[in-house]
């Protein structure tokens, strides 16, 4: 039986990851090498990595430290930001990504998914989606939330979808970083919509979220403060979820 | 004692950065060397070779006929050589795979690759899922029987020789996740990234099959 993934996600500036998307209090939670080899290690299903502050200077750093992570760990990897050509996806499979994540450069140039799927396949191909409400509608924002597109949620995932994506990366800007739990209505909403599967990510701040994030039909359940704190351990989330009756693997 | 030669094809189909690590990390002090296969290559100099691939089946033809690696490797499999082909790297044994078009396989293991048929399945296949035996077999032991594999397709073999089928894993329904003919071996995962039995396996294949 499929297992339901559980995915630490790590926000990355150069080789050091950090927390929060709030640029005023950038706070260093570790390593990125380092806390990438103790989840691979410690259960983690997959690995999402994030570049937050892909600038021309950091990149390069950023660039070899996926290097250094995909040396370390043996479970796939996922590397986003920072995307904005062709290109860019091919530098980071080149680097050891198994996976690469589009979010702006897709919303801005819809035929990069195209493209890019044709070209490395479908299944490395994951576009993140920012979702919020506005106006009673759910949107596509991007720039973290802070601009709002034309695009509407649904009408874009199915868009994704045709255009060749394996994955969502579903992220609701009304949940994220408040842990009080996923945005089931949002994610119910958009996994009903597509035949591919959907990360669920946003909002992860107890052990029942989990569980309420594996309803929403989400196949991978990503978070990153609840980890990175030491708040719970991948397998005491996994261990919670098998009594639950979902299935993971131990 | 001369060493055994493992060839890595790297047929542009996916970075074959972890299975080359993964191989390292096995030979390590073991009389064994392992040669990056890049294009035409002698095939009587090999010992065994690996194939990882990933993306569509066409593409991985296609690239391998361009890069030359084509021929001698069918005649390596011909002559019922040593091989491990994950993922597409597997697909391609088949007679022919219909993924976009119908293309011509190598003809190794009777079957073909179809992709899966359900309106309820959430495709690809994606993720980590169990394997279960058929049968004993050197590159499996028992401790991997029921273990979970890190999986990413949309298409399967199928119309294979049951006798040819080492393991089956359920997505929807069974499909063959470990074949075998003679010395020649397919896996649909990716053992490279499957975690501590994922290694497993491949130590497995390379010191004991």
């Amino acid at each position: 039986m499929l297992k339901t993934r559980i995915i630490p996600c790590l926000d990355v500036i150069k080789n050091k990851v950090v927390k929060g998307v709030n640029f005023k209090n950038i706070k260093v939670m570790g390593n990125a090498v380092e806390m990438a080899r103790y989840y691979s290690l410690s259960g983690a299903d997959e690995l999402c990595m994030l570049d937050i502050n892909a600038s021309y200077q950091n990149r390069k750093t950023f660039i070899k430290t996926v290097e250094a992570i995909a040396k370390v760990i043996n479970i796939p990897l996922t590397v986003g930001g920072g995307i904005s050509v062709l290109d860019d996806i091919t530098d980071l499979l080149n680097s050891g990504a198994d996976k690469v994540s589009i979010n702006s450069a897709a919303v801005k140039n819809p035929k990069l998914i195209r493209q890019a799927s044709l070209k490395h396949g479908s299944q490395c191909i994951v576009v993140a989606i920012d979702g919020k409400r506005h106006e009673n509608k759910m949107k596509v924002v991007v720039k973290g939330g802070r601009e709002i597109t034309k695009k509407e949620l649904i009408a874009w995932a199915k868009q994704v979808q045709s255009l060749g994506a394996g994955e969502i990366l579903m992220t609701s800007m009304d949940t994220d970083g408040v842990q009080n739990g996923f945005d089931s209505s949002m994610l119910k909403k958009v996994t009903s919509n597509v035949t591919i599967p959907v990360i669920a990510s946003g909002g992860v701040g107890n052990l029942e979220h989990f569980y309420l994030g594996h309803l929403t039909k989400s196949t991978g359940l990503l978070a990153a403060s609840v980890f990175h704190s030491g708040k719970y351990k991948i397998q005491s989330v996994k261990k919670y979820l098998k009594n639950k009756g979902v299935p993971v693997r131990l | 004692m001369r060493k055994k030669v493992i060839g890595l094809i790297d047929g542009q189909s996916g970075n074959i950065g972890s299975i080359n690590k993964a191989i390292k990390e096995i030979i390590k002090g073991r009389p064994y060397q392992l040669k990056i296969i890049r294009g035409e290559f002698d095939y009587s100099l090999f010992n065994k070779i690996i194939l990882p691939g990933q993306g569509a089946y066409a593409t991985l033809i296609s690239n391998l006929k361009k890069l030359k690696i084509y021929k001698p490797l069918k005649k390596y499999l011909e002559n019922n050589c040593s091989y491990l082909g994950i993922c597409v790297g597997m697909q391609i044994l088949s007679d022919q795979g219909h993924e976009d078009k119908t293309t011509r396989g190598l003809g190794i293991i009777s079957g073909e690759i179809k992709k899966f048929k359900s309106k309820k399945l959430i495709i690809p296949h994606m993720g980590w899922n169990s394997i279960s035996l058929n049968k004993e077999d050197p590159i499996i032991t028992n401790n991997l029987d029921n273990k979970d594999f890190y999986f990413v397709h949309s298409y399967i073999f199928q119309n294979i020789k049951k006798s040819n089928v080492l393991a089956n894993t359920h997505y929807g329904k069974k499909f063959p996740s470990i074949i075998k003919k003679g010395n020649i071996y397919g896996v649909q995962f990716h053992p490279e990234k499957s975690h501590k039995y994922g290694l497993n396996l491949i130590k497995n294949y390379i010191l004991k099959s």
